[in-house]
């Protein structure tokens, strides 16, 4: 049998074939064997004085996973998971749907997350599954909305029926008396029900005669701007136009502005969606309160990240992420540039303030 | 004659496990059987608690409702309707069964109460179809909105939470456990009912030919008005056992997503959307495999935003893997 042109080189045609897999094993075993090494060298990085530590997986169970409100939220936690050497996961359900919510919550707890943060929307659905968690040695913590009678470690967010309380006062001030609604994206719901409460708490306490009527829009941004417009409609006496939550704020900016009633009608709200803060310029709404949603994803992680890396002896503290009223005279920062700690871009950047606070 | 000494030996051969192992993979159920078994050996593969007792809880409760739901489903597109409020009865039965504990009934019945609920939701759907004849995608889309609205309105919009016994509790879907049993025995029922019943086989006949069943005497608005009201009285069931499950008894739950998911299922388990054929086991490992993507993507950490893209794009391939499978079988097995 004739050789074949390898045998100029010296070696045979099988020779130079087991010598090119043996060369690609070696290749590709070193990759492998590289991509271990690199991973673990980063799972087990030291960053800051932190001692090492794996890389911490935290989930984070949402109500309302792709509505705009929760954006600078997300942007919050990714930053300070960058910051600690962790990672997040954002799940949960999109409509606001409990059992989606439970479920997620369960799944968190069999991949034995390292952290669970939960929106405590609902009084009891999310009892039992604390309680597993815990058991089975997850921190738990929530973040947003919270419940009595739940067994988290902490709640990082506004307080609720507080913030109600000054929507209440705000309202008192600006009608005195007549009708006004309060629009409410999904009642009951322990996010923003308890606001609607406070002010009606607020409003009885007064002692005006401001009749407030309840009317809920639907969890998501678009059904909630007709639901106000059909609303409007059949109501053009309204004194007054109020919102306990991002997407029914802006749905109301957007009616004042395509009725053309800045000025007769008094309006405010929640949150800091960009069509808010345009309309606050504009003259459209009176106020509107931020809660900070960039700090209630960035205080969870540390919170949660504490808990991990001192073995469970720190970490948990309530954190309230606070109640400013942002009218016409103070929100010009906010329209300044679009930033990523109001979520309306995704860019690192430092912003620069000056002048007195 | 040689021909007949050598027959029986023929049949002999194969032998019961043999015979019983070519059944199976016959069956119109094995394509999504081994679709499912992929999926199972590729998520226990990137998430090794994918197969933990906890999490097999988790597939539970993501598959259980659904396929309870898409038991129901089945039955009405099998006679050639669809129904598409069940996701709504789905959250209106529970408070029903709230409701009347309030006013005083004892819980057990109080639940009977909620799924008769489900008895006039069918009825009504099943008589405005058949007798007033409107299309059942129409009817049941206009009984879908009328149905949330009433579930808004008595609710004034807030979620309740049932107090009951924890015997009940226990029975009615509180636990994962309880969840797959009612799961199971729903679809062995159905499926019982569905292939060897005289109802099942009227409906087939309905769906499959209408004016020959009709002919033959099969009387048509009964079958249809009867399976719009198992469907409803089942969304009702998988509205209870969920309210247990979560403690908790919402007016936003279910909906457009269930009932979008148990069709779903339907269709991926093998029932024809045109009707006549279709098997109650196949929607059962359908929501089976619909809870493995779910449970197995959020399991391997995907987030909310990828989260339907990946799923959609799963759902995709896993039907390219059942559909080619079924094609294999039906080219293989014809003898």
């Amino acid at each position: 049998m004739k050789k074949t042109d390898f045998s100029r080189a010296g070696i045979t045609r099988r020779e130079a074939l087991r010598r090119a897999a043996g060369t690609g094993a070696l290749v590709s075993l070193s990759t492998l064997a590289g991509f271990g090494v690199t991973s673990a060298e980063a799972a087990e990085e030291a960053l800051g004085k932190f001692p090492k530590h794996p890389k911490w997986k935290f989930v984070f169970v949402n109500h309302v996973t792709t509505n705009p409100f929760f954006v600078p939220t997300r942007y919050g936690a990714e930053d300070a998971c960058a910051l600690l050497g962790c990672t997040y996961q954002w799940t949960g359900s999109e409509k606001s749907i409990a059992t989606d919510m439970v479920n997620a919550m369960n799944v968190a707890i069999s991949a034995k997350a390292d952290g669970i943060a939960v929106c405590l929307v609902d009084l009891t659905a999310f009892n039992d599954p604390t309680d597993k968690a815990l058991q089975a040695g997850i921190p738990v913590v929530s973040y947003n909305a919270d419940a009595k009678g739940n067994n988290r470690l902490a709640y990082i967010g506004q307080d609720l029926f507080l913030s109600g309380k000054g929507l209440g006062a705000r309202v008192v001030d600006l009608v005195g008396e007549g009708d006004v609604v309060g629009f409410i994206a999904t009642p009951g719901q322990l996010n923003i029900q308890p606001r609607l409460d406070g002010a009606k708490e607020a409003i009885k306490e007064s002692g005006k005669s401001i009749n407030l009527t309840e009317i809920a829009t639907g969890p998501t941004v678009n059904e909630e701007l007709s639901a106000i417009q059909a609303y409007y409609a059949g109501h053009k006496d309204l004194k007054g136009m109020f919102a306990v939550d991002a997407g029914s704020t802006q749905g109301v900016a957007q009616t004042i502005a395509a009725n053309s009633l800045q000025g007769k009608v008094h309006a405010g709200g929640f949150d800091l969606l960009p069509v808010t803060l345009d309309a606050i310029k504009k003259g459209d709404l009176d106020f509107t309160i931020d809660q900070q949603p960039y700090l209630q994803g960035f205080y969870t992680v540390m919170v949660l990240f504490m808990y991990a890396i001192s073995g469970g002896l720190s970490g948990p503290a309530d954190i309230n992420t606070g109640l400013k009223f942002v009218t016409k005279t103070s929100v010009d920062p906010y329209l300044g540039a679009k930033n990523r700690y109001e979520g309306s871009s995704s860019e690192e950047k430092a912003l620069t303030r000056s002048g007195p606070i | 004659m040689p021909e007949s000494k050598s027959e029986p030996e023929r049949n002999k051969r194969p032998g019961l496990l043999g015979r019983i192992g070519r059944s199976l993979l016959h069956s119109r159920e094995a394509s999504i059987v081994i679709a499912g078994l992929i999926l199972v050996i590729y998520f226990q593969s990137t998430a090794s608690a994918f197969l933990s007792p906890g999490n097999i809880a988790n597939l539970a409760a993501y598959a259980a409702t659904t396929a309870i739901i898409a038991a129901g489903e089945v039955l009405v597109v099998i006679c050639g309707e669809i129904d598409l409020s069940v996701g709504q009865v789905y959250a209106l039965a529970p408070f029903v069964m709230f409701y009347a504990h309030e006013a005083g009934a004892p819980y057990l019945l109080a639940i009977v109460l909620g799924l008769a609920v489900g008895i006039v939701v069918g009825l009504v759907n099943g008589i405005i179809t058949v007798l007033l004849r409107i299309p059942s995608f129409i009817t049941t889309l206009g009984t879908l909105f009328i149905i949330n609205g009433f579930t808004l309105t008595i609710s004034g919009g807030f979620p309740v939470q049932p107090q009951a016994n924890p015997v009940i509790v226990t029975i009615f879907g509180g636990t994962p456990f309880s969840q797959i049993i009612w799961a199971i025995g729903v679809t062995l029922l159905f499926q019982f009912i569905l292939v060897k019943t005289r109802w099942g086989l009227h409906t087939i006949a309905t769906g499959g030919n209408l004016i020959g069943a009709s002919e033959v005497g099969i009387k048509i608005a009964r079958i249809k008005i009867g399976n719009f009201i198992l469907c409803s009285v089942l969304g009702g069931l998988a509205g209870i056992l969920d309210a247990f499950r979560i403690s908790s008894v919402d007016p936003l739950a279910g909906g457009t997503d269930i009932m979008f998911m148990a069709i779903a299922s339907s269709v991926i388990g093998g029932t024809l959307l045109t009707g006549g054929s279709g098997t109650i086991i196949g929607a059962f490992l359908g929501a089976v495999v619909l809870g493995i993507l779910k449970d197995g993507f959020t399991l391997s950490g995907v987030s909310a935003y990828t989260f339907d893209m990946i799923l959609g794009g799963a759902i995709l391939l896993t039907m390219l893997v059942n559909v080619h499978l079924s094609r294999l079988r039906a080219a293989g097995g014809a003898k």
